[in-house]
């Protein structure tokens, strides 16, 4: 057994998988076939269905992920060869030369600057052009600059201006074998390449986009810096068309759903729009899928507050008016009607495909591939490619970020899981000297200006910055370097440290964003606390944007040292304290959620306390009699149940509920309703939720009138009506519940095709509003109608109305696609109606945690955090999140389990440096603080009638130091004193 | 033990300070038994040529109330200063400029005109100001100049101590001047009352820092249990000393600052500022448009006045520009 | 010729980032603006906005992540109400409210922070240097 496991795929999903075994103690080897890490998520502008700026919210996992000690990234790598068994494989790794030396390359981007060759840039959808050498992004991780040498001319520019001496034309590709217990696989995805689709012209037509590459026109870092404009003309397009379903749903190319078109057409619409406020959007679809955790409102806003126009048809093709380049499109309505409409634009909503390498992966890996040629998983094994080799992301299918973040955790604990008992042997821990006390004594400041090869010093005169430096009070001694982020360097810096006794360093160089831990790691090793360190931005904040203003730029650099060095003064060494942590979890809920989650930390080996407030475990699962694809749910049930009950990791709780929770992170307290007192480290919310009873539809009244769950039920003995009318969308997406449940569709398909199987001659209706049969699950859908199956669909606007007429049933409809009015005749009618939460007010105050509009639990972070709460330690799975399956419950609840090991798996948890604390001298008890702080992180000492900062909880961003009147909060590291010595220095005296 | 000399002194304040004096009471005997009150022009006929008359440090201890608002207030603070050992800025007009510091939004040009010449009541048909000198049969008389800017007593000469208040309470006085008696004064430059702000002593009760809405005093009705500001009124007391025994608030009446700023905080109303506007709304603040905030902060009447009531002349600041 | 001075409080995720992105991007603005990087805008307290114009600064920009898109969930709405409420305030000291400036960047709109900058030295110009308090 090997306590280290591979990543192959360095997307969203590999990070997260990555950074979440690296943190609960597994040495991790991320491969990425391209020269950086970020895969798509990277060339986002915005994300659903928030709009939070994809860039701002991926930057900081793509630098923990760089940085992380026990990350050790293969980039520019393929996979060549695997052997070996679960728990200990090797791989083979061939690393493609990048002809630059990566550990010598400080990604300063002069080569790129003095490069002649221009090459065209797929990540900016080849809207641009690069340099032959070239990083995808600034902030790509490695930020290591590699050659193409299909363009290189090589004409060896780039080795005569490379000051670090990192260009190495004559690198061979080198091949390493890697030892891992576990593999992950999250190769992503590829887009529908729309060539093929002549009929809309792609290629053909300038103003004919694909949607990636419109994300990218969006984006304000792309192409036209964020201008909407048309790629034929530069013109502002007035009207956009959306195509949606192009390369999805299609007989010709992929017959499955992309599960996210929908929801990104409805965004970069939105995105548009607010560009551009006079834009005429309009999305051409089948159905609107937007089933996830907010978009039914996100989709609502769309038209209500947009005005975005959603037309139902699919467009057959696209003309191209030669002259203006506008566009033409015929299309038919569902009324019959042929429109012919013109477009300044059109941006094609193309699918999700599987990478063209996932042949290749699947025969060096062993794993199997369905029809479509993504991974072939099991309902109940959504994240098993096999025995030790698991998946997530869009490997297995067309996915959102949230599902692919949390599959990412899940795979990351089902990997993890083959080799918990290695936890930990494989990790490097930095050993330092002992720290150096410097607190009594006077301020002695070290200050180093970079030259940056000539990135500052051919704009910025370091020397005499250098020498104003010098003059500044406090400041013993003064240094230029050429790189002072090199190798060399760190040691000049350490050498300056000790012979001149310094006890502050100030680097003027580039950003801290990306090289203050470095310049903090090297005066650690010196023996100074590595926040006795200042650093300030004279490169991308001064020489890069006043290059024509040598003189300006100068005396800002000094402006910025001076203000650097006046903070250095008051810097004080900052200590992370650590707590204790209870290494055992807490499940709240016994379903699958709950049940997967509490086996799956017993399995990692952390004892688990699962409460559940009914006499038996299951919770929904045991009104599911089987699965689409044949499964029996009852047998994975008992199976499930004997191995929780089997562990001698877990204790169950039944007929128990929750009366009170005390503590934090690391240390719960909480009390049963049995008056038993459990202590643990974490807890995981898997309450479920429940079918919701409707009252509408004669539901109650009569007896023929049923919920889906009732239908499956009665299937499972035997059903014999002859017409059934199944009706979706039943107090859901309106007044009554606002969100779309997400798994209704489906299941009135998978109970329609049982009726079927059952009952080949009854007749069959499903009325729907948009039918959300989304990724694979499309194939029942078409199954469905091959099956005769009759699909109806209704507008809100013209429910169906169901009446007792001498006892029989007259459902009245109008099938708004044919716009026809039926009366139907019906034995049984089922009705759809979607999922509810529980009453989880009580669970949301005790555990500080909060619910979203419509009842749920909510998310640290909906796209990046789908299982987190904002609060530490706290994490949910399943049906308490929002509505979903079960393979995607599952998924969360082994997410959760990731999550959790990063904080059960340590002994004691460090609490960040730069926190919050209080002076409690000053505190009055005001309690202004409490409610600033999104963590919870402040708490109300009764005794004392002050407020205390839980240095575990906090994450340091000085809200609450900012709102307390009195100035008893202080921030460590931007203390008032601290800040108000830059504003002071900011004017040179 | 000889007599100690004490001094009162009036400048630019209302004349609360002198009656809190007599305010400690009784108390007030045991203070002539131990000290000599050598000038206090409310009480004493004494001049200011006598005052110039005293050797240097002559004065105990003299307690200066009122803000310097003439130059008439700023040489009485040098004479003060010179002719005593221990100089006390005595109430928040001295100690931070107080309710006259507010004048600090206007400048003498905008006073004049608007007292002498602009007020309904006012008859004074050759639009006459106060002038410095003015020659009259009988001679040269001169009047103080009229300052633009309203200053408190430690930003024109050197204060040995700080006792704040509008007035200060007679327990604080008593206290100080026990103090004096014992010898048992803090460091120079303290200020006589609590570090703590004044929530420290305040009896409501305190559930949850969360405000929707703002509302002026006498547009609610106090409970007289929560807290006045989670009632949505603006009290200062979340960044104003202690010491004063919360007497407003038991008036059902919010902090208004005189007991001026705890001792870190460099801008009362800044800080004020900050703390009000980042409770007001905090609930629900994701979904509340650009509007809808202002519309919200709006509610705020005056935050000038109302967050620098006693300290506009200490803070930052100081004053309000003006326009030459 | 008249160059104005300018504070930035950049928070670390969004403008900061952006102000980075701008370097990289070489996108070029005038050399008017110092920045004082915190981690989060929520960190700026009104008082630090008075004592850099006490200091010196003709203007003062507080720049954070776009509302919703906050590092700290939301922390930068409390940069907004907070904003509003110093704005007025400044007005009532005869301060133009145009000296302070809220911005949102988002770390991949380098050419914004770049723009911002510009426009807000331009305006700054047209306003001339800050005066403060005078009078006896």
């Amino acid at each position: 057994m090997v306590g280290s496991i591979m990543v192959v795929g360095g997307g969203i999903a590999g990070m997260q998988a990555s950074l979440d075994l690296a943190d609960s103690g597994f040495r991790v080897y991320l491969v990425d076939k391209a020269p950086t890490i970020g895969g798509v998520m990277a060339q986002l502008d915005k994300t659903f269905p928030t709009l939070d700026c994809s860039m701002c919210i991926m930057a900081p996992k793509l630098v923990a992920t760089g940085r992380h000690h026990n990350i050790h990234l293969l980039t520019n790598a393929v996979i060549t060869n695997v052997e070996g068994t679960p728990g200990n494989f090797t791989v083979t790794v061939t690393m493609k030369p990048r002809y630059v030396n990566a550990e010598k390359c400080t990604g300063c981007g002069l080569c790129a600057q003095y490069c002649p060759v221009e090459a065209v840039n797929e990540y900016d959808e080849r809207l641009t052009l690069r340099r032959g050498i070239y990083v995808d992004y600034p902030q790509a991780v490695p930020l290591v600059y590699a050659i193409d040498r299909e363009k290189c001319i090589g004409c060896g520019l780039c080795e005569n201006i490379c000051q670090a001496e990192a260009i190495e034309y004559h690198q061979t590709p080198e091949e390493e074998q890697v030892n891992v217990g576990a593999i992950i696989l999250a190769a992503g995805f590829d887009e529908f390449e729309p060539d093929t689709k002549k009929e809309y012209g792609y290629g053909r037509f300038k103003n004919v986009v694909t949607a990636t590459e419109f994300e990218r026109i969006l984006s304000a870092s792309g192409p036209f810096a964020g201008h909407v404009v048309r790629p034929s003309d530069g013109e502002v397009p007035g009207r956009i068309a959306f195509l949606q379903c192009v390369g999805s749903r299609d007989e010709n190319s992929n017959k499955y759903c992309s599960a996210v078109c929908c929801m990104y057409a409805t965004k970069e619409a939105i995105i548009a729009k607010e560009h551009n406020p006079d834009l005429e959007a309009t999305i051409f679809f089948m159905d609107m899928r937007t089933y996830g955790k907010g978009f039914e409102q996100f989709y609502k806003r769309a038209q209500s507050e947009y005005g975005l126009r959603y037309t139902r048809s699919r467009v057959p093709c696209i003309e191209a008016d030669p002259e203006t380049q506008n566009l033409l499109l015929t299309y038919e309505t569902e009324d019959g009607t042929i429109t012919k409409e013109e477009f300044d634009m059109v941006v094609l909503s193309v699918g999700l495909e599987p990478p063209k390498s996932n042949q290749e992966l699947s025969s060096i890996f062993g794993v199997p591939l369905n029809e479509y040629g993504f991974l072939d998983w099991k309902i109940f094994e959504p994240l098993k490619a096999k025995d030790g080799i698991y998946a997530c992301g869009a490997f297995s299918g067309p996915k959102d970020i949230p599902d692919t973040v949390a599959q990412a955790s899940g795979a990351a604990a089902m990997a993890s899981g083959v080799v918990s008992g290695e936890r930990g042997t494989l990790v490097e821990e930095k050993v330092y000297p002992e720290e150096l006390d410097v607190a009594e004594q006077p301020p002695r400041i070290g200050v180093f200006v970079c030259w940056c090869g000539i990135n500052i010093g051919g704009i910025v005169n370091v020397p005499e910055v250098m020498e104003y430096a010098s003059t500044l009070p406090n400041v013993v001694f003064v240094d230029q370097n050429l790189y002072t982020c090199s190798q060399d360097t760190q040691e000049k810096i350490k050498q300056a440290v000790e012979e001149h006794s310094l006890n502050r360093v100030v680097v003027a160089s580039c950003t801290p964003r990306t090289h203050e831990p470095l310049f903090q790691s090297t005066i650690r090793e010196a023996g100074l606390n590595p926040y006795l360190f200042e650093m300030t931005n004279i490169r991308d904040q001064c020489s890069w944007v006043h290059m024509h203003t040598p003189e300006e730029a100068t005396e800002k650099a000094k402006d910025l040292v001076r203000m650097a060095v006046a903070k250095s003064n008051l810097l004080e060494p900052l200590k992370s304290s650590s707590v204790e942590v209870t290494q055992s979890g807490l499940v709240i809920g016994g379903g699958i959620a709950g049940m997967t989650a509490a086996l799956g930390l017993a399995q990692q080996g952390f004892t688990v306390h699962l409460v559940e407030k009914e006499d038996h475990l299951g919770g929904l699962l045991r009104d599911i009699r089987y699965t689409v694809s044949g499964e029996d749910p009852q047998e994975y049930l008992t199976g499930l149940e004997q191995s929780l009950r089997d562990h001698p990791n877990v204790t169950i709780h039944t007929q128990a509920v929750v009366e009170k929770v005390e503590g934090y992170v690391g240390n719960f307290t909480t009390t049963l309703s049995s008056g038993e007192e459990i202590n643990h480290g974490i807890c995981v919310i898997a309450v479920g939720g429940q079918e919701h009873k409707p009252t509408s539809y004669l539901y109650g009244e009569d007896k023929r009138v049923i919920t889906q769950l009732e239908f499956e039920d009665m299937l499972s003995k035997g059903v014999k009506a002859k017409t059934v009318v199944m009706i979706n969308c039943v107090e859901s997406r309106d007044d009554t519940k606002e969100y779309c449940s997400r798994v209704c569709c489906s299941e009135a398909v998978k109970n329609a095709l049982q009726l079927r199987e059952q009952n080949p001659d009854a007749t069959i209706y499903i009325l729907y509003r948009d039918m959300r049969t989304y990724a694979f699950r499309e194939q029942y859908y078409d199954k469905a109608r091959e099956a005769g199956v009759v699909f109806m669909r209704y507008d809100p606007e013209t429910k169906p109305r169901l009446e007792k007429k001498d006892k029989s049933l007259v459902l009245y409809a109008h099938d708004s696609a044919l716009d026809l009015d039926f009366e139907l005749h019906p034995d049984l009618v089922v009705l759809s109606t979607g999922v509810s939460p529980y009453d989880n007010s009580a669970l949301s105050q005790m555990l500080k945690v909060p619910l979203d509009r419509d009842g749920f639990f909510l998310e640290a972070h909906m796209k990046l955090r789908p299982v987190d709460f904002a609060t530490d330690g706290v994490f949910m799975a399943g049906l308490a999140h929002s509505p979903k399956f079960i393979d995607e419950t599952i998924s969360q609840a082994f997410g959760t389990v990731a999550r959790a090991c990063t904080i059960v798996s340590k002994e004691r948890i460090e609490t960040e440096p730069i926190i919050a604390e209080v002076d409690e001298e000053l505190c009055c008890g005001c309690q202004v603080c409490i409610p600033m702080c999104p963590y919870n992180a402040r708490e109300l000492d009764e005794e004392e009638k002050i407020v205390k900062v839980n240095e575990v909880l906090c994450k340091g961003c000085g809200s609450c130091v900012a709102a307390c009147p009195s100035k008893a909060a202080q921030q460590r590291h931007f203390r008032d004193s601290q800040l108000s010595s830059m504003i002071e220095a900011f004017v040179r005296r | 033990m000889d007599k100690l000399k004490f001094a009162f002194y009036w400048a630019a304040s209302c004349g609360g300070c002198e009656i809190a004096v007599l305010d400690i009471d009784e108390k007030i005997l045991n203070v002539v038994e131990k000290a000599d009150i050598v000038f206090w022009p409310v009480a004493l006929d004494t001049k200011y040529k006598d005052v110039e008359a005293f050797q240097d440090k002559y004065i105990d201890v003299c307690f200066f109330n009122g803000a310097i608002r003439t130059s008439e207030h700023e040489e009485m603070a040098h004479l003060l200063r010179a002719k005593s050992k221990t100089l006390v800025a005595f109430g928040a007009c001295a100690c931070f400029g107080g309710i006259p510091g507010l004048a600090n939004v206007s400048d003498r040009d905008e006073i004049f005109d608007l007292v002498y010449r602009e007020l309904p009541s006012v008859s004074n048909p050759d639009k006459t100001t106060p002038q410095l000198t003015y020659t009259a049969p009988e001679g040269e008389l001169t009047l103080p100049q009229f300052f633009d800017t309203v200053k408190a007593l430690h930003q024109v000469c050197d204060v040995d101590y700080f006792l704040p208040g509008c007035p200060p309470t007679p327990e604080m006085i008593e206290q100080a001047v026990t103090a004096i008696f014992e010898g048992t004064l803090p460091s120079k430059g303290s200020t006589l009352a609590p570090e703590k702000a004044l929530c420290e002593e305040c009896p409501l009760e305190i559930q949850e820092k969360k405000i929707p809405f703002i509302k002026r005093p006498y547009q609610v009705t106090p409970d007289g249990k929560r807290c006045l500001l989670e009632q949505g009124v603006i009290c200062m007391g979340i960044n104003t000393r202690a010491g004063c025994g919360a007497r407003c608030i038991k008036a059902n009446m919010p902090c208004r600052g005189c007991m001026g700023p705890t001792p870190e905080v460099a801008d009362q109303g800044a800080k004020l500022v900050s703390a009000i506007a980042s409770i007001l709304g905090v609930e629900g603040e994701e979904r509340m448009t650009e509007k809808e905030i202002e519309a919200l902060i709006a509610q705020i009447k005056d935050p000038l006045g109302t967050f620098y009531r006693y300290t506009l002349p200490i803070s930052l600041l100081r004053r309000k520009v003006i326009k030459k | 010729m008249y160059e104005p001075k300018i504070i930035g409080f950049l928070c670390n995720w969004c403008s900061y980032a952006a102000a980075d992105l701008a370097g990289t991007s070489r996108i070029q603005y005038p050399s008017n603006m110092r920045a004082i990087r915190v981690m989060c805008s929520s960190r700026v307290d009104p008082e630090h906005v008075l004592r850099a114009f006490v200091n010196g600064a003709d203007g003062v920009l507080i720049a954070g992540c776009h509302p919703g898109d906050c590092h700290y969930i939301s922390g930068n709405y409390k940069t907004e109400r907070k904003y509003v409420l110093l704005r007025e305030m400044l007005e009532q000291f005869g301060i133009d409210p145009r000296r302070l400036r809220l911005e949102w960047c988002s770390s991949a709109e380098g050419g914004k922070f770049a723009q911002v900058v510009t426009e807000m030295t331009e305006e700054l110009k047209t306003l001339g240097p800050i005066e403060l308090g005078a009078g006896d």
